[in-house]
């Protein structure tokens, strides 16, 4: 009970900050500088799988060495990386044509596929479609067929221990794994999976279905199905949730690899900190409205109009770690709250059964995520907070008016 | 002999089991492996969470299902006696959604999913449409990253949007949303113009008769090269019977079959499982793909842009119709002739937002009172004819069926008939080319087994 305290609410939602500090300090950074050069002039060495030049590329779409600078900056600041990696974030890019990578799809929508075929901020595609090495992608390479199968075999024994192993969808196991299989030979998807992780340098589970299980999973999981770290052990596994996961994020994760021949630093859930680091809420443009207990209450009423918070909408910001808030989606054209649609808190596991979406929190007697009795948003008695004003960091001040976003420039934020 | 090939390049993948005999194709089955239970998990959940649920069953027309959603609940109020009230705005932001994601589809799959396997069997080089690296495949992704985006600014990201509720949507764009999404579908016409048709869009329209193929320069130009060079216009023949469920997207509906008939029964819809498998049934041993079949009035009939522009009887592509009949050739066709009537209908429909209108408007009643009732909805999604059935009680679902456009064209034969891309392929005489006719149904296995 005594969690449901004042001083409890105040700290669920109007802390100023649930972004997992990762700075490590100066001598950390320059460290990790020194190791990062030096593994980029290795990387030089090696011959490119591709020998097709970003710089010329970045040149041909009429995209000047400022601007791609300028992309490289903001990655930079994405990737939570101090400001003098910039110069090596930009080399990096270029160098991603020394990574081979191999797509597979599963149980999915094809959705994550799709958005990473809509990424096209300056540069981001053509680092993606023309520099990265995308030895294998069943969807849109060219082969298909016993050619295609021929194309994976051959990717697979060639850079052994070397490819990333990128995943869209989950992995039915009921019955024996009949619910998904793949390829001439009726391989389960279980089966595939197991096997080209064997011999991946990592795994990246791209999409709430390749996480936690998604979509497929919901009750009452008919298919079984199951997200790749319950599967894939002894092996680095990166998660990047979200329903569809977002390219940025997908970019961020290859950068990092080619950066430092690490996986990014990851939290709990395996999802790496630059980018799940954040939460929702802190970064929203309609924050201030929410510590000024300034709510919608219902579709297209005043507080609408007015782009005030959707909490009583049943936006799950609060409990949702993401960085869409700040990078948007479709090169940053607008996210679902800058258009007056709550978050469904769609990188958080199992948020289909606990979140959805028509269950506004606000009279659906919920239980705040730090613990305590279910209540209402207005049996917290947000309405007192405000009030207060405690904890309301400036960017929710700076946030109030920026307020809605009419066009966007295609760049993100932090930028 | 048998062969027994794997398809992809398509959403998801599809075996395709075919019968040599006199290097013909004389049987053809196609299989859909990969299943994730939507009916079944859609059951008990709360009436409103299907609008999140549905948009995922596919990452290409998550519009449409989203759309199908929201109508098949409007209709529920509807069939209780309580009809909501919808605001023009509000109509022509969904029509607009549903018509950009037909359009983004429509690109990506004429370079991205046919153009790699047509130039494979011509004899001539076409280096621009290799994936990956062709400049005018890398032009498609550029293209259909520009277009969708003129959805995003008012529905928030895309793919897996869900801004539509019932009683309208729940964005409400400015004056300057509105231009930028214009500018888009601007763009997205000189795209048309100068890389797709390699006319203008006018004089594009304007065709209309089958000497005038020759006007059409750069991609439409090269397929058309292509076609005649390697006889598409003669393979890829179904039943030549067509179908249109609804009325969105500037076409009326309507079936072909022989002449057009513009009487459409909902109720003469019926699915059979007679070789699907089922997760409860798991001794059927004539089952061998995830996908149901679908009948109109105990017929198979196609759907799809072909059938549309039948339908409606739009000059050209009526014209190329009436020559080669359900070709191949004639269905890639249909498929880049709807891009450029649905790029000038959505800027007749722009033109008609009424920004100082209600976004929404509340329904009077709560969905949670509705007893008992079922409701259907169709929406004309990018591969066609799309059919939500809802039952609802007490505020949760009790039954949720949905019939895609692919179960239409990709679905199982049943005891009297074949199935319509079956049909299509049998009499094939290669390998390549049964798959080329299989891809021009634009394929996506996640939706038909969904
Ligand atoms: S996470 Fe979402 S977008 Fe990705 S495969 Fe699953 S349903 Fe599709
Ligand atoms: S709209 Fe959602 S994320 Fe934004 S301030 Fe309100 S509750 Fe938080």
């Amino acid at each position: 009970m005594a969690y449901d305290s004042q001083e409890m609410v105040k700290k669920v939602f109007n802390q100023n900050s649930a972004r997992v500090d990762t700075n490590k300090g100066e001598e950390f950074y320059n460290n990790l500088f020194e190791k990062t050069k030096a593994r980029l002039s290795k990387l030089r060495k090696q011959p490119a799988l591709k020998d097709i030049d970003i710089i010329d590329i970045v040149e041909s779409e009429g995209v000047n060495r400022r601007d791609f600078m300028k992309w490289a900056s903001a990655t930079t600041a994405t990737l939570m990386l101090p400001p003098m990696f910039t110069p090596l974030v930009a080399e990096a890019a270029e160098l991603m044509n020394r990574l081979p990578v191999i797509w597979i799809e599963l149980q999915d929508c094809a959705g994550n596929s799709e958005a990473l075929l809509r990424s096209s901020t300056p540069t981001v595609d053509d680092l993606i479609f023309d520099v990265l090495s995308l030895e294998f992608h069943e969807t849109i390479m060219a082969a298909a067929g016993h050619q295609a199968d021929a194309q994976l075999e051959d990717a697979v024994e060639h850079f052994k221990g070397k490819y990333l192993l990128f995943v869209e969808g989950a992995i039915p196991t009921a019955m024996n794994g009949q619910y998904g299989t793949i390829g001439a030979s009726g391989e389960t998807f279980q089966e595939h999976l197991m096997r080209l992780s064997k011999d991946a340098a990592a795994v990246v589970a791209v999409g709430s279905c390749a996480t936690f299980g998604g979509i497929p999973a919901a009750a009452p999981n008919p298919t079984g199905a199951v997200g790749v770290m319950d599967l894939v052990k002894g092996k680095p596994v990166i998660n990047i949730p979200a329903c569809p996961a977002n390219p940025a994020n997908m970019v961020g994760v290859v950068l990092h690899y080619v950066l430092t021949g690490q996986v990014p630093e990851l939290d709990s859930l395996l999802r790496p900190k630059f980018a799940f680091g954040y939460r929702i809420h802190d970064n929203c443009e309609r924050r201030a409205h929410f510590d000024a207990g300034e709510y919608v209450e219902e579709w297209g009423d005043e507080g609408a109009k007015n782009n005030w918070c959707l909490y009583k909408m049943g936006c799950k910001g609060p409990m949702t770690f993401n960085n869409c808030s700040i990078i948007r989606y479709n090169d940053g054209a607008n996210w679902p709250i800058g258009v007056g649609r709550g978050c469904i808190g769609c990188s958080e596991p199992d948020f289909w059964d606990k979140y959805a979406y028509e269950r506004p929190m606000a009279d659906a007697h919920i239980k705040a995520p730090t613990g305590g009795v279910e209540k209402t948003v207005d049996e917290f008695g947000l309405g007192l907070l405000t009030a207060t004003t405690i904890g309301i960091g400036v960017h929710a001040i700076a946030s109030a008016v920026v307020g809605k976003r009419s066009v966007n420039n295609g760049e993100s934020e932090e930028a | 002999m048998k062969t027994v090939d794997i398809v992809e390049r398509i959403e998801g993948e599809a075996k395709l089991n075919l019968t040599w005999k006199d290097k013909k194709v004389s049987d053809a089955s196609i299989d859909f492996l990969n299943f994730r239970g939507f009916e079944y998990i859609l059951e008990n959940k709360p009436i409103l969470d299907a609008l999140v649920y549905t948009p995922r069953i596919c990452g290409i027309c998550g519009q449409a299902h989203l759309l199908a959603t929201v109508n098949a609940i409007e209709n529920l109020y509807k069939n209780s006696g309580n009809e909501l009230q919808i605001t023009n705005k509000a109509k022509i932001l969904r029509e607009l959604g549903l018509i950009i994601e037909i359009i983004d589809s429509h690109i990506k799959w004429f370079y991205m999913f046919i153009m790699p396997d047509v130039i494979a069997i011509s004899k001539k080089q076409y280096e621009g449409y290799t994936p990956l690296k062709g400049e005018k495949w890398l032009g498609a992704q550029k293209g259909a990253s520009e277009i969708i985006k003129a959805l995003a600014i008012y529905a928030g990201q895309w793919p897996h949007t869900s801004y539509m509720i019932p009683g309208g949507v729940m964005s409400d764009p400015t004056l300057l949303d509105i231009v930028t999404c214009e500018n888009y579908i601007d763009q997205t016409i000189k795209y048309f113009e100068k890389d797709i048709a390699g006319i203008s869009i006018e004089n594009y329209l304007s065709l209309n008769s089958f000497e005038e193929l020759t006007l059409l320069s750069s991609s439409l130009r090269d397929f058309v090269d292509i076609s005649f060079e390697t006889k598409l216009e003669q393979v890829g023949k179904a039943h030549n019977r067509h179908l249109v469920l609804s009325d969105m997207i500037d076409v009326k509906p309507g079936l072909y079959n022989k002449k057009i008939s513009n009487n459409i029964d909902l109720a003469k819809i019926k699915e059979s499982e007679e070789y699907t498998f089922n997760i409860n049934k798991k001794d059927n041993k004539k089952a061998h793909t995830w996908s149901k079949s679908v009948q109109y009035n105990k017929h198979f009939y196609e759907v799809g842009p072909l059938s549309r522009a039948v339908i409606n009887e739009r000059e050209f592509i009526t014209t190329l119709h009436n020559k080669y009949d359900d070709s191949t050739f004639t269905r890639v066709m249909s498929r880049v002739d709807e891009i450029a009537h649905l790029l000038i209908y959505s800027k007749k429909l722009i033109k008609q937002i009424d920004i100082s209108e209600d976004s929404y408007i509340k329904p009077k009643i709560d969905l949670k009172s509705l007893e008992n009732i079922t409701a259907t909805s169709s929406v004309e999604a990018c591969r066609g004819s799309l059919v939500h059935t809802l039952s609802v009680n007490k505020g949760l679902i009790t039954k949720y069926d949905v019939i895609t456009p692919t179960v239409w064209n990709l679905g199982p034969k049943n005891n009297i008939e074949l199935g319509v891309a079956q049909k299509a392929i049998i009499g094939s005489k290669s390998l390549n080319e049964s798959k080329i006719i299989l891809r021009s149904f634009d394929v996506c296995s996640v939706c038909t087994t969904h």
